[in-house]
């Protein structure tokens, strides 16, 4: 833009905010979005549901998070020097960070939090390597490590159950009974069980100076609106119903055909958010025929992906057999030509070398459609080389409970959501110990473990490829590809920009 | 009289003793615990033992069993895993609405099927009764929760004269209350305005066809005299006996309703605790509508008495 142009657009610009021109763009105004189920919990160390992400990464900051490619880059800290042994983090404070209560951020409050998360967080493997965690000045934390971690500031930055910094005297209380006190952009105001949660812009809140954008959950984030309402309402035809009234702007997912109906409307703008997460089939390892590789590799040739993927995430997948996301500097092609085989006679290959007698597997999988479809599509492929498979549906409780056990399923598929937006290190840690496949599998642990211990990025790269390669040629687990979700926004809400999250930072209201 | 309050207080002892021993039973069948809730899909079980812990799930349901009718009787019904305040303070925060919701659906009901179904009588085979007719049983066979969609797209999509979802407090905002609560009253009400008319109609051809009814019009009274005067009051008692059995077919239907209008009741309460296997809210919310129901079939005898001289309690 040439300066004219620019001093011509400011002289607009000017001139429309004193008009009020009818869709001039005005700060302030109220959004609300269309959640499908509340909460477990706001006290964001205590529980991993995306639920509950979506609405405390508003509230509270950590201190790196993750940019636009899942990058760890600072966000509460300025930044960070690693000792040369790579033992030591010390991390450098912003100065000036206010909590909602007024209050300014100091080590001692990021030293509590963490030290809450050891005690309590959901997620203990994302600080298991840490030794001691202490405030050197005011303003800085120095943290050690047990043993080197190349994965130390993915964890520290993981939006999974975010390590979140609480003001000093929260951090102090047990799960689920601190105040929702952060330091992020918008402050907690109501939560009202079943119905909604409401927060509303913190007005002392100072972006980081070090970003002039947005950038994935960190950057700058400004914000632009008074107030944001999560509604929860469970019911699909309600929540696209309650976007088509104009009681709320934006609807976190809807199903495919809802979205092709609404693209085919000015009123309304549909996001695809691809790829938001791997759909993945676990294979029991413990229990026969699955603990057989020959039979696990005839299922694997038997699955055509195409079907599979685009009978559950119609037009919103990726056929894609790697083990982290395509756009992912790890991504490689190591052990592909295994993927989405779709041949019959050569699954029939490998059923005849295995030990499988014709006696029924059986498929658990919880209520979620996209799943029980996936499930269907499993059978019928199946069916014809000869496989008879029982489908066991349930609700999430009761099956992840008979998926974390020793017996009782031999296939359980469901997405792995935040794991490939973690990251490699992440990822293979699902497989780690036979987490995910209930038999521990030396080859990947090995693989984990080497890639864990060492910070040189292209011995990184090698070795995830070993473990790609590990998974497809020992069939530890299928992926099937990537799916999507649609994120909707009204004509009225301008500047979203879609991300795993509705963030709600950026975005204005036209009035 | 109080003999007959007394014997009935006595025997719900044994009903709610066996709906919670009942709810046990359910609660330790259904595989699963509140920890799925808070945990992804690819958390570890070493991480969900240790939630167990943290959460005190980690005793033998017995001791868990024996603590909780421990509790009950001194009043405690436990705290709420998921909502960490006490399953009774949370049950009383939502009974407000669920059973206005109720109450309103069953004024609703009683009013337009009470009404329709006597018109169908005193219209007897012309296109009025059959007009009716057919709509009581449109009313009857259509599922609620599509009525209730149904509705929103008429009237939130379409029309945007009443909002979609979501509830409005009555002393904040009377106006938004009525709005909010309009289109699920009418949605709950709906099965039951059908099951009512279909019975006020059968009710009332009964007494028209009774002595007295001819003795009235006899000595010259108007025929809607008559049908308001004497044929009503007799064609009550078969509806009011099956009240509390619509009462608690309401509760029920509220459930579904609430999940679909997005309204924080004790419907939706106990789902979301049963979906999370949040224990101390199914058990605590069970035993609560048990008591409600019992009570509400209670006040139904009562008035039954009162109305008809014919039966006695004692």
């Amino acid at each position: 833009m040439s300066v004219r142009m620019k001093a011509l657009a400011f002289a607009f610009g000017l001139m429309s905010s004193v008009m009020v021109a009818p869709m001039a763009m005005a700060a302030g105004g109220e959004i609300v979005i269309a959640s499908v189920q509340g909460p477990p919990s706001l006290d964001a160390h205590v529980t991993n549901a995306q639920v509950a992400r979506n609405i405390t990464l508003h509230i509270y900051e950590t201190l790196y998070a993750r940019n636009e490619n899942a990058e760890p880059v600072p966000d509460l800290a300025s930044g960070v020097s690693v000792s040369d042994d790579g033992l030591t983090y010390t991390f450098k404070l912003r100065e000036g960070v206010k909590f909602h209560n007024g209050k300014e951020m100091t080590s001692e409050d990021v030293v509590a939090s963490i030290e809450r998360y050891r005690k309590i967080g959901v997620s203990p493997a994302l600080v298991a390597a840490i030794d001691t965690v202490s405030a050197v000045s005011p303003y800085e934390v120095a943290i050690k490590l047990k043993q080197k971690q190349s994965v130390f500031l993915d964890n520290i930055s993981s939006p999974r159950a975010p390590i979140a910094i609480y003001p000093a005297e929260e951090a102090a209380k047990g799960a689920n009974e601190v105040q929702y006190i952060g330091t992020g952009p918008f402050k907690f105001v109501e939560y009202q069980p079943d119905s909604h949660v409401t927060l509303e812009k913190y007005a002392e809140y100072v972006p980081n100076p070090a970003y002039d954008k947005r950038d994935g959950l960190a950057g700058k984030k400004e914000v632009l609106i008074d107030r944001v309402v999560f509604r929860f309402i469970p019911e699909a035809g309600a929540r696209t119903a309650a976007l088509e009234s104009g009681a709320v702007q934006i609807v976190e997912t809807v199903d495919g055909p809802t979205a092709e109906r609404l693209r085919g409307d000015s009123k309304y703008v549909v996001h695809d958010v691809l790829p938001f997460a791997f759909q993945v089939i676990k294979l029991n390892h413990n229990q026969a025929p699955t603990d057989d590789v020959n039979f696990r590799k005839a299922v694997q040739a038997a699955l055509d992906m195409e079907e599979v993927m685009e009978i559950s995430y119609a037009g919103i997948n990726q056929v894609d057999g790697g083990w982290v996301f395509p756009t992912s500097p790890f991504a490689s092609d190591a052990g592909l030509d295994q993927y989405n085989v779709a041949d019959f006679d050569k699954a029939k290959a490998f059923l005849d070398q295995s030990n499988y007698k014709g006696e029924p597997v059986t498929f658990i999988t919880d209520n979620l459609r996209p799943n029980v479809d996936i499930a269907t599509v499993f059978q019928a492929r199946l069916e014809a080389i000869g496989v008879k498979v029982d489908i066991v549906v349930a609700d999430w409780p009761t099956t992840t409970k008979v998926g974390f056990s020793k017996t009782g399923w031999n296939f359980w598929t469901h997405g792995f959501g935040i794991e490939p937006f973690e990251g490699p290190g992440t990822v293979m840690s699902a497989f780690v110990n036979g987490n995910a496949q209930i038999v521990p599998d030396p080859e990947i642990d090995r693989i984990a473990g080497e890639f864990n211990a060492t910070l040189d990025e292209a011995q990184k790269k090698d070795l995830f490829k070993q473990f790609q390669l590990r998974m497809l040629d020992n069939v530890v687990a299928i992926k099937t590809g990537n799916y999507g979700l649609f994120q909707v926004t009204n004509d009225k809400v301008e500047n979203f920009v879609p991300f795993r999250i509705p963030r709600m930072w950026g975005v204005t209201l036209a009035q | 009289m109080r003999d007959y309050l007394l014997r009935r207080f006595i025997s719900v002892v044994p009903v709610l003793f066996l709906v919670s021993l009942m709810s046990f039973a359910v609660i330790w069948i259904i595989p699963g615990d509140p920890t799925a809730a808070f945990l992804g899909p690819s958390s570890t079980a070493e991480d969900a033992q240790r939630l167990r812990e943290q959460l005190g799930l980690d005793q033998p349901p017995l001791v868990q069993m024996a603590e909780w009718y421990g509790r009950v009787l001194t009043g405690d019904l436990g705290q709420s895993i998921l909502l960490r305040t006490p399953v009774l303070s949370a049950i009383l925060e939502r009974l407000p609405l669920t059973l206005m919701l109720a109450a309103m659906a069953l004024v609703v009901a009683i009013g337009l099927g009470v009404a329709a179904g006597m018109l169908a009588a005193a219209r007897r085979g012309t296109w009025a009764d059959q007009t009716v007719m057919t709509f009581a049983l449109l009313g009857l066979s259509v599922p609620d929760f599509w009525f209730g969609l149904l509705l929103i797209v008429v009237f939130s999509v379409q029309l945007g004269w009443l909002p979609s979802g979501g509830y409005v407090p009555l002393f904040e905002d009377p106006v938004g209350w009525v709005r909010s609560m309009a289109l699920p009253t009418i949605t709950l009400a709906v099965v039951q305005i059908g099951f009512i008319a279909r019975m006020t109609r059968s009710a009332m051809l009964d007494v028209i066809s009774q002595d007295f009814m001819r003795t009235a019009e006899s000595k010259g009274l108007s025929g809607l005299y008559i049908l308001m005067r004497h044929g009503l009051p007799n064609a009550m008692m078969p509806i009011l006996t099956v009240t509390g059995i619509i009462a608690g077919a309401l509760l029920g239907s509220a459930v579904v309703v609430e999940q679909v209008f997005a309204l924080p009741g004790v419907g939706r309460l106990i789902i979301g605790g049963i979906l999370s296997r949040d224990y101390p809210l199914i058990q605590g919310g069970l035993l609560f509508l048990t008591v409600i129901y019992l009570l509400i079939n209670l006040v139904v005898d009562l008035l039954y008495a009162a109305i008809d001289p014919r039966v006695r309690l004692e």
